[in-house]
């Protein structure tokens, strides 16, 4: 199927079937990914430039192995020790790699928008990798990808429910994940201690909770955010134990869920705070598969803008 | 002696055009007759007195690359402005009698808008110690203000309201309490957690304005909160009033004509301090005007360079261009959509923010200064960043199509600008 999309930003304009013919795409990735050659000529010819102003090292690699896969050159760039360490702007450090004749861009950037302005200064695509709090479309792609392959016979997402646990506020992958299952025709719970909770995101197929019990209740994806430390000193919460007390994941609150629900989470772990080391380890647990995953949604993602659009 | 005659112009309150008369300096009178040394012909467009910002970042000395007098003055010129108001924000800060003067004497060389300089509040805006209040007055300082930042220590803006009070100052205040404006980029709320963008409440907002009110029912201080931005802040200061406080209040044309959803493009021009607010806020603002609540339109001309503002939304200056665009943006969103009348509108430009200073009502009446401006009301054209006097040659309104442009001011009997 075409997508008319030149970029991924969020997935503002993105129908369902074009998200579900994504995960098709993603399924054939997969397959090359199993093959002793790992690796096919389709992005052959192709320069995608990873330019990551926040380090992420894991969904740097990811994409690049993604590019490569695919037989694309890649350029990296990481802010640490370039050119933006000496007071270069955003828009002639894009300016420079642009003149190296680069056909997709993946931003990363710790302030939300900055793909959405990167986009009106060059012709090349680009694909978010992480805006602020803002979206971060790959993660919540992989993790609706997960939960697809995770069912035998998986007859769709109307009517599945997608739990969230922890930080929403300040969670990019909350708000892309939001914003792609109620797509696909699923319905969200949010849930968090009300300073990290806004309840400003309401809208229709999410409901917003403080506890547990209502969350959990039907839901066949749990998913637990990282709860970042500095949230106790800024008076955003009281204590990691008042935390741990309300919200952490635990095979013993699972049963609040659905019998076959799986675990997610967006990485990387605090293991005993946010999610119980024992519940992260355990078959339920597709966490694994989530980084796993990674790789032939990104191929799919970058195949798709840069071939699948003509 | 140098006389003048505005032919055909369009008076408020007159049915026929009148020959206006500038001798000198100063306003002669109208149809008076006899020779004249320099004629323009208003072709029947509306002759005002000049308009008055109390609101204008001038960036000099020290930004110059943003903005200078030269630049600053001509847009206000084009604007339709006789007198801005410089806020003292610069590099150095204006603490010092001695900028002062020197800003007045290098402005007077100009002999484009006139200038009247806001001097700090406090001395390099660090909010700690006071300015020489009586000093900076008599070196022709109007108004105390460290405007940009939040006079965040309430003692220190009592003992501010307390000392200006015995000098007549008008002190100006940037109210928002830091403490819960924090990070802060755009307004919190709905569209601010759509987009992911740290939030700034109202409520930073109104907490500020009550405690600024407060002291000014206390102390007595002519206290003009700048730029009120929201529906809750401006109902604390109509409050306040109906209790005789001495405040007054100022709004701007973009809170008047844009709301949040604008940050959605992810475009930091249209990041601004206080944050650009909800339509309900919007309609509230228009309401305050309409109801007279509000003293006076201030621009908050605040330039920054294109480089600034292609930054990321977390990094990039907050501050509107403006001066150029204020008359005809508020003319055409206000009165032709009937919300104020023209004279209700002229107000807030010209005799509003007088009265907020304790200057005379301007006016053009023989005797009067001969400041004045010539507004064609008819023409529709686009707004044309490129084509501005300031240095900030983009603009949240361009390509809008408005209506009420200022085609030549006067100022000192003279015609300044282009």
């Amino acid at each position: 199927m075409m997508v008319k999309h030149r970029h991924l930003l969020d997935f503002t304009g993105w129908t369902a079937d074009e998200l579900l013919a994504l995960f098709d795409t993603t399924d054939v990735m997969a397959q090359v990914l199993q093959r002793t050659i790992k690796k096919v000529p389709a992005l052959q010819g192709f320069t995608v430039s990873t330019l990551f102003f926040e380090s992420s090292t894991r969904t740097r690699l990811s994409f690049e192995r993604a590019a490569r896969a695919q037989s694309a050159d890649v350029i990296s760039f990481a802010a640490g020790g370039s050119s933006l360490a000496k007071g270069e702007s955003l828009k002639d450090t894009l300016r420079t790699i642009d003149a190296m004749q680069v056909d997709l861009y993946v931003v990363r950037h710790a302030a939300a928008g900055v793909p959405y302005q990167l986009a009106r200064w060059t012709d090349a695509a680009i694909v978010n990798a992480g805006d602020g709090r803002r979206a971060h479309p790959t993660q919540a792609l992989l993790d609706a990808y997960t939960f697809r392959t995770s069912f035998p016979g998986f007859d769709g997402f109307a009517g599945k429910k997608l739990a969230i646990i922890g930080d929403i506020l300040h969670s990019r992958v909350a708000r892309s994940n939001l914003e792609l299952w109620t797509r696909l025709g699923a319905t969200v719970a949010l849930c968090g201690p009300a300073t990290l909770l806004p309840r400003e995101l309401e809208q229709p197929r999410l409901s917003l909770h403080h506890r547990l019990e209502p969350t959990l209740e039907g839901a066949q994806a749990v998913m637990a955010l990282r709860l970042q430390q500095e949230r106790m000193t800024s008076g955003l919460l009281p204590s990691l134990a008042e935390y741990r007390a309300r919200y952490q994941l635990t095979e013993a609150v699972m049963a609040l869920a659905h019998p076959n629900a799986i675990v997610m989470h967006p990485g990387p772990m605090n293991r005993d705070v946010e999610i119980s080391s024992s519940l992260a380890d355990s078959p339920r647990s597709v966490i694994e598969r989530q980084v796993a995953n990674g790789v032939p949604v990104r191929m799919a993602v970058l195949y798709t803008l840069l071939v699948g659009k003509k | 002696m140098s006389r003048t005659i505005i032919t055909n112009a369009r008076l408020i309150g007159e049915q026929s055009l009148a020959d206006l008369y500038l001798k000198d300096s100063l306003i002669e009178g109208v149809n008076l007759g006899g020779e004249v040394s320099h004629t323009f012909d208003a072709a029947g467009k509306l002759v005002t007195p000049a308009f008055i910002d109390l609101h204008t970042h001038l960036r000099e000395p020290g930004q110059e690359v943003k903005e200078d007098l030269a630049s600053g003055l001509a847009a206000a010129a084009a604007g339709g402005y006789g007198t801005v108001v410089s806020m003292a924000n610069t590099d150095p800060v204006i603490d010092d009698p001695g900028l002062v003067t020197d800003l007045l004497a290098k402005a007077e060389r100009l002999g484009l808008a006139r200038l009247r300089p806001a001097a700090a509040l406090s001395r390099g805006l660090k909010g700690a110690q006071l300015t020489d209040f009586a000093a900076l007055q008599a070196a022709g300082a109007v108004m105390l203000t460290d405007d940009g930042i939040p006079v965040a220590d309430g003692h220190l803006l009592r003992r501010a309201c307390e000392y200006a009070a015995e000098l007549g100052l008008v002190i100006q205040t940037h109210s928002e309490e830091p403490s819960l404006r924090q990070d802060g980029v755009m307004n919190e709320g709905t569209v601010s957690q759509r987009l992911g963008l740290p939030g700034n409440p109202v409520q930073a907002e109104a907490v500020m304005v009550y405690r600024d009110c407060e002291l000014a029912l206390m102390t007595g201080a002519r206290v003009h909160i700048a730029h009120v931005s929201s529906r809750r802040g401006l109902q604390l200061i109509e409050w306040f009033k109906a209790q005789g406080a001495p405040v007054t209040a100022e709004v701007t044309p973009h809170h008047l004509t844009l709301t949040d959803e604008t940050l959605g493009a992810f475009d930091p021009i249209y990041k601004v301090a206080p944050p650009l607010r909800t339509a309900e806020d919007v309609a509230y603002l228009r309401g305050a005007l309409a109801r007279a609540v509000v003293d006076s339109i201030g621009t908050d001309h605040a330039p920054h360079t294109r480089a600034e503002k292609d930054l990321d939304l977390l990094q990039a200056p907050s501050g509107i261009a403006n001066l150029e665009v204020a008359f005809p943006l508020l003319y055409t969103k206000l009165v032709l959509d009937g919300v104020l009348t023209l004279t209700d509108l002229l107000h807030y430009f010209q005799s509003g923010p007088a009265k907020v200073m304790g200057w005379p009502a301007p006016s053009l009446a023989p005797g009067a200064p001969a400041d004045l401006t010539v507004i064609d009301l008819e023409s529709a054209r686009p707004v044309t960043p490129s084509a501005f006097q300031s240095k900030a040659k983009f603009s949240p309104w361009d390509g809008w199509q408005l209506q009420g442009w200022p085609v030549a001011t006067f100022v000192r009997g003279r015609r300044v600008g282009s």
